[in-house]
């Protein structure tokens, strides 16, 4: 017989082991499905793993991979802590994209100075903007904010859409004969290029730095200020902080708007890192915002543990990206992303309960002399 | 029952018990609050499974792998907290999971079913609607439909749990004789309780648990409720009490509430054109049957819930309602009825409950940054001024023991140095200890000036503490009476809204 | 008469709402359990792919490729909340997440997209596909003929299906037992009722329809088969519960509400009314905000019909 029990204590060895435990349980998993669809599973991760972290230039490629990935974890992160669940991460940073290339457009002349921290300004801004609306709704209506920011996703990619295919927006490229017959976005001036940290041979984007900062700020905002005492408590219990007279409606908009805020800002590095450029299509099929999830769950919505975790999950998309066709099949990573998600959840027990096998041992006891009562 | 044993991560709830009860008996299960008698009964009904001993019914042993087994070897049990599915009608849960040769189908037949409901209720004098919705039913009907699904199963064996804590003294003593006749009728019924009296009033046989273990078992009419008392707890229990203190006319009023009406959470009226006053070192009792908008009234003092009409008068100036906020900076401190949830963020640390509220003010944080230290020294000092036991203040406060969740409260609330506190149902479920500790705490508190409004469902803890009483019948005062003038049977029956 | 923009736009109302009506009726009775599943969009996928691989692959008739294609559909997606069961029940794992696992691993860029690619499903029309059929000759009858008596099989299927998930909520002993179950799973244990099992059961059953209305996708409405062909109509399905107070009639009137309105891009561009198209593909997704703030404010505060449980893991022996 088996018994879950509530643990007392907490083991401190499980919250690393639980991480790693997922992504090797969702390895073997995956295996599972490559082999019985006729694949090869050592040499597809081995070709990944070369792709993705050890070939020329494969780390640099990750990077720029994983930083979206870094500021949609902090997004999910800083949400999901206080119990508020925005899953628009993708819509927002296709809003950051949008404000970042239009800024980037608009100051086309100036200098880098200039032009780089009105890009950031302007996809952190964009991203709080979008992601505000469902937190207003929730805060004002108490509308169910996962399906509100979820249907923004897709309202907002078919926004960038209209932007680019469907009409002569700012955004969209119209000087030249193919550009009218063939729609693409705006080129920015190499001004608005993020510059990139050198270091032994890898180039670490701008964006990531930046996600890195961002990554301790809001590790310090929760653990040490105010406002990240009140989301804690929020997320423990919105009966409790309704009981301290925290005021959790204005918590709830303002924690939506920072997650959007990092959100956009990952749009932003996309645009600025690597793009140079609003690209639907490109956006659309990366899917940053729901791998965000993934990754925040795998940290344990642990703002450092989210730096690693994007590097891996980074490193596996690039891989994936540049492996694709019969070599790498189409759907490979969103099923492996999924299963960390599961395996991740289901390690989440054994961090809460311990599991014991027990026989057990009622009737093997019994006096003979029993006395028949009626009962 | 013999050799009971059940244990639980970190406590061993029963421990060798063995138990007995004969048919047409009714035979009183006595013991505080954690000495382990929801555990036993729970095993009884199938709801958990003994790591040890067996079970034998009509000497046959048996052994139960779910509740649908004990129903079926004919016991029912009446939970403290209803077993019952609000938005359901008390036929719906009646017939909940029953099937027996009359009633088996897949298809249900209301009609015939509201019939056989109808006539049960009839031969146990016990009227209920049975198309009507459980949430619209008093807690004394949805006692009786608790009873009802037991007996419309057939049940030999009744166990009831702590059945009169939800009740007014006369409708308990309506329950004692429906328990009389069935107990004539040859069903067992097995009474759980802590109260001696009403364990001395009803049963033939009382058998004793202290943690965990049976202390004994006697003959009701061959003892009496200090022996009882002394098994129970191992010790001469002496409550602490109210001292009879000075005459309160001369103190400032501190609470005022001036015709305040409010919702429930359903929309329904719960508070009615409410007038209650709160002197400064008085504590006021709020008496009552469950359900009757004492939470409500807790709620509209504290700010937690808006006023439809009225205010509510702080220390001579109106306070802004459906604020929290503006509560806690007017002095008024809260011990809400659900603690594990409202009082306390569970998984939150000691620590950091214990700056709850105190967390926005300094010396705990200045300039929108908490100070850690600060709030390690406040909760190392708070641990030791009131005697909480815990591991250590970062402790997550879901990990303590409900007397311990409470002390955490108290020390929060009281440290505040407030004006006035609302407690509701303070010592609710917690063990002889606990309950006298935080007695003492509300006691000190109001020697020390504050006004305490004291809401409780348990008459005697009124009766022990306050100096005014309050009895609330349908979200209205039904009247304030001091407390020397108080008997148990004129405010039973205002608590039945009989004015 | 019949080709007027009403009647039109009701007759393809009904057409497009058909798969929002079975994915929301899964999700319904998987709720009233007690279980949300936030993955109904994966599973709608996974149902319209291995749908379409059934048609492709099995021969015959047209009518028992079909048939097999739905019954496919139908395993494979329940398969799919098999996982979602397991980890929110079993293991207690929290149901937003696991929801939100279930649509990655299954959605648009995981194993639907996968299996379409390893089966080079891609490109290719159905073999077979959903025709209208016209029911009792009354196809031509006057404004009700189209809307009513000129729909797919599946279509005709899924109106017996909400009478029978009406039949069963509130006239059966098992739908009395599924309902106690999500509104007080510790007052149908203590009765005998077996919580796990029948958590188990309606979240497999909401796969199952889950599956259908993605085949719907797949062997109906563009018979062929495209990553991330549901766009998003799974979430809305998931919404339309909440708009419907958890009530199968009203699931059937918010689907046809819904897909009148993803109906009226395809409708009014015929028609020459000129605006960007992406403004008509947005319109489910806005109207859908539009409808859960108006259900959330008002009357529905109160959460009428909400299973009490929702979302709330059953743990019998905890203290």
């Amino acid at each position: 017989m088996i018994r879950i029990e509530r643990r007392l204590t907490d083991a401190g060895w499980l919250l690393v082991a639980v991480p790693v435990g997922s992504l090797v349980g969702a390895v073997i998993l995956s295996s599972v499905i490559l082999l019985a669809t006729g694949h090869d599973p050592l040499g597809t991760w081995q070709r990944l793993l070369d792709r993705g972290f050890l070939s020329e230039g494969a780390m640099s490629a990750t990077l720029v991979q994983a930083t979206p990935l870094l500021l949609t974890g902090l997004a999910a992160t800083a949400a999901f802590r206080m119990q508020t669940w925005n899953i628009g991460a993708e819509g927002q940073l296709y809003l950051g994209a949008v404000g970042a290339s239009g800024v980037g457009i608009a100051l086309g002349s100036q200098p880098a100075i200039v032009v780089i921290p009105a890009m950031v300004l302007a996809g952190l801004l964009f991203g709080a903007a979008w992601a505000a609306i469902p937190g207003a709704l929730r805060a004002v209506f108490r509308t169910n904010e996962i399906i509100t920011s979820l249907m923004l996703n897709y309202v907002a990619g078919l926004l960038i859409t209209y932007l680019i295919f469907d009409s002569h927006s700012y955004w969209r490229e119209l000087s030249t004969f193919t550009s009218r017959v063939f729609p693409q976005g705006k080129y920015l001036s190499p001004a608005a290029a993020w510059p990139s940290l050198q270091i032994a041979g890898i180039a670490i984007p701008f964006g990531f730095l930046l996600g890195m900062v961002a990554a301790a700020s809001l590790w310090l905002l929760y653990r040490s200020t105010r406002f990240g005492f009140e989301a804690r408590v929020i997320g423990d219990s919105r009966a409790a902080a309704h009981y301290a007279g925290i005021r959790t409606r204005r918590m709830i908009v303002a924690v939506m708007a920072l997650s959007g805020a990092f959100a956009g800002l990952g749009g932003a590095a996309e645009i600025g890192d690597f793009r140079h450029v609003l690209d639907p299509r490109g956006l659309q099929q990366a899917s940053f915002g729901y791998g965000g999830i993934v990754v925040a769950a795998l940290a344990r919505l642990n703002p450092f543990a989210v730096i690693l975790v994007a590097l891996l999950l980074g490193g596996l998309s690039n891989g994936g990206f540049s492996l694709q066709g019969a070599d790498f099949p189409a759907g490979l990573v969103g099923t492996l992303q999924g299963l960390i998600l599961f395996c991740a959840l289901a390690g989440e027990l054994l961090v809460r309960y311990r599991i014991r096998v027990q026989r057990p041992r009622s009737s093997s006891v019994r006096p003979p002399e029993v006395a028949a009562r009626p009962a | 029952m013999r050799g009971i044993t059940k244990r639980f991560p970190g406590v061993v709830a029963n421990e060798q018990v063995d138990f007995e009860a004969m048919q047409g008996e009714i035979h009183a299960l006595l013991g505080e609050n954690g000495a382990g008698k929801s555990t036993l009964s729970n095993i009884l009904t199938g709801l958990y499974r003994p790591d040890e001993g067996e079970i034998l019914v009509n000497g046959k042993p048996v052994t139960f792998h779910s509740p649908r087994d004990a129903i079926a070897a004919g016991i029912g049990m009446v939970h403290q907290h209803f077993r019952l599915a609000a938005s359901f009608t008390v036929a719906e849960n009646l017939v909940l999971g029953h099937r027996d040769a009359a009633d088996r189908g897949f298809l249900l037949e209301p009609g015939m079913i509201e019939g056989r409901v109808t006539e049960l209720a009839r031969r146990y004098r016990m009227p209920v609607d049975p198309g009507a919705r459980v949430w619209q039913l008093s807690v004394g009907e949805q006692q009786r439909v608790e009873i009802l699904k037991a007996l419309y199963r057939g049940a030999r064996i009744l166990i009831l749990d702590e059945p009169t804590s939800l009740l007014t003294p006369q409708e308990s003593e309506n329950l004692f004789e429906t328990l009389r006749l069935m107990g004539a009728e040859g069903r067992t019924v097995i009474f759980i309780s802590h109260k001696l009296e009403e364990v001395m009033a009803v049963s033939s046989r009382v058998t004793v648990l202290r943690r965990g273990r049976v202390v004994g078992s006697v003959l009701t009419a061959g003892t009496n409720p200090r022996d009882l008392a002394r098994m129970m707890v191992g010790r001469d229990v002496v409550f602490t009490q109210k001292k009879e203190g000075p005459a309160q006319a001369e103190r400032e009023v501190i609470l005022q509430l001036r015709g305040a009406s409010a919702l429930g959470d359903l929309g329904t009226v719960a508070l009615r054109d409410v007038d209650l006053s709160v002197h400064a070192g008085e504590i006021v009792g709020v008496a009552g049957v469950a359900g009757n908008g004492q939470r409500e009234l807790a709620e509209v003092i504290t700010g937690m819930r808006r006023l439809t009409a009225g205010t509510v008068v702080v220390g001579g100036k109106p306070m802004r309602v459906g604020d929290p906020l503006a509560a806690i900076r007017r002095g008024v401190s809260h011990v809400p009825e659900d603690r594990m949830g409202t009082g306390v963020a569970p998984s939150l640390s000691i620590a950091d409950n214990l700056v709850l509220k105190a967390y926005r003010r300094a010396p705990i944080s200045t300039q929108g940054f908490l100070h850690a230290g600060r709030i390690r020294t406040n909760a190392i000092d708070l641990i030791r001024r009131f005697n909480i036991t815990a591991p250590g203040p970062q402790t997550p406060t879901r990990l303590l023991s409900g007397g311990n969740v409470q002390k955490v409260l108290l020390a929060r609330e009281l440290s505040s140095r407030p004006r006035i506190l609302v407690a509701a149902s303070p010592t609710r479920g917690l063990d002889v200890a606990a309950t006298d500790s935080v007695r003492a705490l509300l006691l000190e508190a109001a020697a020390g000036g504050v006004g305490i409004l004291l809401i409780s469902e348990d008459l005697d803890e009124i009766l022990a503490l306050a100096d005014r009483i309050a009895v609330i019948y349908r979200g209205h005062i039904m009247g304030v009476v001091e407390r020397q003038n108080a008997s148990v049977e004129d405010l039973g029956l205002m608590m039945a809204g009989a004015a | 008469m019949n080709n007027t923009l009403v009647v039109v736009i009701a007759a393809s109302a009904v057409f497009y709402g058909t798969p929002l009506l079975f994915a929301s009726l899964g999700e319904l009775l998987a709720e009233r359990s007690g279980v949300l599943n936030l993955g109904v969009e994966g599973m709608m996928l996974v149902g319209a792919v291995s749908g379409f691989w059934a048609v492709q692959t099995v021969g015959g008739p047209g009518w028992l490729s079909l048939l097999t294609a739905v019954a496919v559909a139908a395993l494979a997606a329940a398969a799919t909340s098999l996982i979602h069961a397991f980890l929110t029940v079993t293991l207690r794992a929290s149901q937003i997440v696991s929801g939100l696992a279930l649509t990655i691993f299954a959605g648009a860029s995981g194993l639907s997209s996968y299996i379409g690619h390893v089966a080079n499903l891609g490109g290719k029309p159905a073999h077979h596909e959903f025709d209208a059929i016209d029911l009792f000759g009354l196809k031509d009858a006057p404004v009700i003929g189209p809307i009513l008596f000129h729909q797919n099989a599946l279509t005709y299927a899924s109106w017996v299906l909400v009478g029978l998930a009406l039949l069963y909520l509130y006239r059966t002993r098992p739908g009395l037992h599924l309902r106690a179950v999500g509104e007080s799973p510790a007052t149908a244990d203590a009765m005998g009722v077996n919580v796990t099992a029948y958590r188990y059961i309606h979240t497999m059953v909401g796969g199952a329809l889950a599956g259908v209305g993605g085949a719907f996708f797949s062997l109906a409405i563009t018979p062929f088969w495209l990553d991330g062909m549901t766009s998003g109509a799974g979430w809305i399905a998931i919404a339309l519960v909440i708009f419907a107070f958890w009530r199968p009639e009203l699931a059937l009137v918010g689907a046809y509400l819904f897909g009148a309105f993803s109906s009226l891009a395809f409708t009014l561009q015929t028609r020459q009314v000129h605006l960007p198209p992406e403004v008509f593909s947005s319109l489910p997704y806005l109207m859908t905000i539009v409808v859960l703030v108006l259900v959330s404010t008002g009357w529905g505060r109160r959460r009428l019909g909400a299973p009490a449980a929702l979302g709330v893991p059953y743990i019998r022996e905890e203290r």
